[in-house]
Formats: C-alpha cells, structure tokens, sequence
C-alpha cells in the first residue's frame, strides 16, 4: 500500500530468466512476493526500478503495447473459478478471443481448441459454468486464458483446493500445455508438484531470491528451506537422514523411484531377513 | 453410557436443485474430545455434512444429535451452533470487522453477552490461538494463516464443545497449514474439545485419531489413519491419496526390501531401513 504508513517492499533486486519452452517453479511462502512478481510479467503492474523484458521487448517502456504482451503472456491467477461470469461456458472461453476482434469463426476454432486442451467435454459448450464442479470451472478459466493462444502461461497455484485425485488432473494437464510448446511458470506451495514437473525453481523469501536451481539442487538446502518456512519432498527428507545414518545414497537425489533404487541397492537381498 | 457427542442416525440431505442426496443415509459416531479427520474426493458430500454438524442445513432424513440436542427445526439451530462452531476454507469469507479483537467479538455481541464476559472471554480466546498482539490490528493486514487463527479465536469465544473444520487450511502456505492445525491439534488435546477436520491434504489425516473417508455422500471407509492408508488401492480408487512414505514402502517391498506395508511417515521409514541395514 504505497503512500501510507504500511508501505512495504515486496521484492527486492530479483533477477532471474526464463528460457522458451521451460517449466519454471515459482516456490515461497505468503508474502515472499510471488504474487507481485509475476504480476510484472504481463504488464500488469510495473516495476519501481529495474526492467522486465519478455521476447526482448520492455514492459517498462512507455511506448510498449501492453496489450501484445498481455496476448503473449496468459495469467491465470489464484481461484480463477471466481471470475467465471458468461451464461455459458463457450460464451466464456470466447470473451477474450473475441475481445481480441477475431472473427467469429476464428473465436469458435479456439474455444474448441482450447475446451479440448483442457479436457472439457464438447457437451459442456452450451451448460452454464456456474452448474460445473468446482475443478471443471477452474478448466473453463484457463480454457479462457488458453483461448487467447500465449506463448507464456503463468498460474498462480493452479492446483490449490482441489482434492488428491483433483490436483494430479491438473498438473497433468499443464504438462500437456507445456508438451504443445507453452514456455509454462507455475507458483506453488508445494514442493512435491514443483519437484515432479519444473526444470528450473526460484525460491523468494522475503522478496529475494532465496535459491534457484534444478530441483535437485535447491531441495539439496533442506534445513535452510525449513528455516524460512517451505519443504523438501519426503523422498529427499528420507534421503538426507539415511545418509547421515551411513547409508549410501548419492546427494540430489528426490524423487521416489531414484531414491527406492538407492535404497535397494543399499540393502539389496539381505533385506529379506 | 453412551458418550457421542456428535451421532448421525441414517441421516440424508438432498439440495433442493439436487438430483440426489447430497449425504445419503449415513451413520456416524463422534466421541467427545476426538479429533476426527474427514476425507473425500470434492462433491462427495464432506462440507455437507459439516453443515449438518452445525445446523446450517437440517437432515432431510434421518437425525442428527449435537452434544445431546437433535437439530430438527430452525428453532434448534441457535443452540446447536453455541456447541458446535465452524471454521470454512477462505478466512476472507468469514471475517466481518475492521478490527481483530472486534470480529472475535461478534458472535458474543449477537448472543447479547455482557460486555465485561466478552471483553475477558475475547481476550482468552486471542490468547489461545496467540494473536493477542494483533488484537488492535486490521485483519486486513494479517497473513492467511494468521486471518484463519482470528476465526478460531472468534468461534473459541462462543466456547464450543465441537469445532468442525471445512478445509481451513486449504488456502494457507505450508507455515500457515501447519499452524492452524498444530492450534486445532493443542485445542483438542489441551481444551477436549472435539474436532472434525475437513481436508485433502493426507498428512494432516493421517495425524488424526480417527479417519472417515467420504464417497458418494457416504462413509466408504472409517478406521484409524494407519488402517485406512494401508488400503492403499482403495483409498486411491476414492480419489485420494495415501502418504508418500506409504507409497514408497509398496515399492521398496516390490524391490525385495522388508519394510512393513503401513509405515506413515520419514522418521518410521528410517527406522525400519536402519534396523534392515544392520542385519546385511
């Protein structure tokens, strides 16, 4: 809230790029500043100091066309179920295409497009968004961003409040997105889903970068994650107290089939006691 | 002597837009002072039977009795929700002052309380959940976790003996998570009071004293955490999922490697890999 006793900073002489093509993680516990960070990749608010350049372009220039980057870089923000408001779900998916001043044929193929990205039935075009489940509705809001064909999709905890089953749809099918050629940068809460799907994390503490890396590399600062209030995953919490217990298991190591392997290596048939 | 402090009897709910029951005779025994996790993929039912716990909604068949009061008509509801309080997913959603100490206030304002009552029991309930230093604060400016602690403070207030959780830790960052769990947890343990515990993360059921998992606005499974994960096919088949300890037991056996099938958490595994390695 600038201009008022309880002005803060929210991030701090952040640097970091994201590479065509990259599943990025974006890790950090309230009020690190993930939010505001990625709210500077679309333009949407613009840097105190610094520059942010997507495609070489900068969003700080004055005579930037905001409205090309916005088409360029989708935000899909958190609970974004709550900005449904079409009477029908193709209708909604359209907003933004149409917005744009495409035709109506060209609106019609990307909304079909978009539905099928998402996995939405075709059935579904003409039904009310507001009749669909909780995690149906999330598909129509990133159909809708989807529909405006970015070449970037960043989601803030696309996977939040959705139960077990719910949450692996999801992240399944923003690898889908990421498959089809979508350079994706994902906020999360959990390391667990950044470990299994990112190339590249950038943990922000306080509005810094904290550490960035492989997952393998940041998970490898277990303890100073704790300290600042995120996790590693199990496997590699597991990973770090059997080699203190003399076990040999190779550093980096977090996901659950490589640290199983390691295991059975360890203790191999005479296990079977 | 019967000491259920929650029983639901064959209790069925249909919406009035619904094409059918939203929970469907069900059967269900709380204990007082149990800490009881509810699980369930979404849709199935769980934050209906919340409601019902508290008599926002009132069984459309069956009953259901709250600290030895059966919600049946409108009337009832008053008295229900002074024993049973509720504490929803979006902290947002359920804050309705400026001030801290204000929101923890209301529910006893609106019971007519006496102001001196309201102003020592306010002061405990900050206390309890440890947010005494923001009491003047605007909750606008707290954390999730932090807005999520005021609401408990504000049911604690009303000094219920049932706290129902629907999902409170769904929105919050991993701190946060631990935190109002941890709170309801101590409030449990320390206070008795009973707590039903609505979520979808795993490791929060699993430290619970009992688990019901949900499907189809019936009870599919109900056992102690480490029973019920130990069904690991069955549990995933209702769209949940089991600890990731567990899972890397199954595989590990899969490998020839000895662990037991119902390890829950890091601290276990290790133990019962280091007791292996020492055999070899």
């Amino acid at each position: 809230m600038p201009g008022t006793p309880f002005e803060a900073r929210a991030l701090r002489d952040v640097s970091l790029s994201v590479a065509d093509g990259e599943f990025v993680g974006i890790i950090g516990h309230t009020g690190s500043g993930k939010s505001t960070l990625i709210s500077y990749f679309n333009g949407l608010e613009r840097a105190k100091s610094g520059v942010v350049f997507v495609n070489d372009v900068d969003l700080g220039d004055k005579d930037t066309d905001l409205i090309a980057v916005r088409r360029t870089v989708g935000l899909v923000f958190q609970y974004p179920e709550y900005q449904l408001f079409e009477e029908t779900v193709a209708k909604d998916i359209a907003f933004g295409p149409t917005n744009l001043g495409l035709d109506a044929a060209e609106v019609e193929r990307r909304v079909v497009h978009a539905m099928n990205q998402v996995g939405l039935d075709a059935s579904r075009a003409k039904k009310s968004p507001f009749d669909l489940s909780g995690g149906q509705k999330r598909r129509v809001a990133i159909a809708g961003v989807l529909a405006m064909e970015p070449q970037i999709l960043v989601l803030d905890e696309p996977a939040a409040g959705l139960d077990p089953a719910g949450r692996q749809e999801m992240l399944e099918l923003i690898e889908d997105i990421h498959r089809s050629g979508v350079t994706i940068v994902m906020v999360s809460h959990s390391m667990d889903d950044v470990g299994r799907y990112c190339d590249k994390l950038f943990v922000l503490s306080h509005g810094e970068i904290a550490y960035q890396g492989t997952p393998a590399e940041v998970f490898a600062h277990g303890d100073a994650l704790h300290a600042i209030g995120l996790d590693v995953p199990e496997c590699a919490k597991l990973a770090a107290r059997l080699r203190k217990e003399g076990f040999d298991i190779p550093e980096g190591l977090y996901r659950m089939e490589d640290v199983a392997r390691a295991i059975i290596d360890n203790i191999g048939k005479g296990g079977k006691a | 002597m019967s000491n259920a402090i929650i029983e639901a009897r064959d209790v069925s709910f249909r919406y009035e837009s619904g094409l059918s029951d939203a929970v469907s005779h069900l059967t269900l025994r709380i204990e007082a002072g149990e800490f009881v996790a509810v699980l369930g993929r979404n849709g199935c039912g769980k934050s209906t039977l919340a409601k019902l716990m508290n008599a926002l909604l009132l069984p459309t068949g069956g009953e259901i009795v709250i600290n030895g009061l059966q919600a049946k008509t409108e009337d009832d509801c008053y008295e229900v929700r002074k024993s049973c309080g509720m504490v929803f997913q979006n902290p947002d959603n359920q804050i309705v002052t400026t001030i801290v100490e204000e929101d923890c206030a209301f529910g006893l304002e609106n019971m007519g309380v006496e102001p001196a009552l309201i102003r020592k029991r306010v002061d405990e309930a900050l206390s309890a959940v440890g947010m005494s230093e923001y009491a003047h604060a605007s909750p606008a400016m707290l954390s999730g976790g932090q807005k999520q602690r005021v609401a408990v403070a504000g049911v604690l207030a009303m000094r219920p003996k049932i706290i129902v959780f629907d999902e409170s830790t769904a929105m919050l960052d991993p701190v946060g998570r631990r935190d109002v769990f941890a709170l309801a947890r101590k409030l449990n343990r320390e206070e008795g009071i009973t707590i039903v515990w609505i979520t979808h993360f795993m490791e929060e059921a699993a430290q619970a004293d009992r688990v019901v998992v949900m499907d189809g606005g019936r009870i599919a499974i109900e056992d102690s955490p480490r029973h019920v994960f130990s069904r690991m096919d069955r549990v995933l088949s209702l769209g949940l999922d089991v600890p990731e300890m567990m899972k890397l037991a199954a595989r590990l056996r899969a490998g020839g490697v000895r662990v037991p099938n119902d390890i829950m958490n890091v601290e276990e595994m290790a133990v019962a890999l280091c007791q292996l390695k020492s055999k070899t």
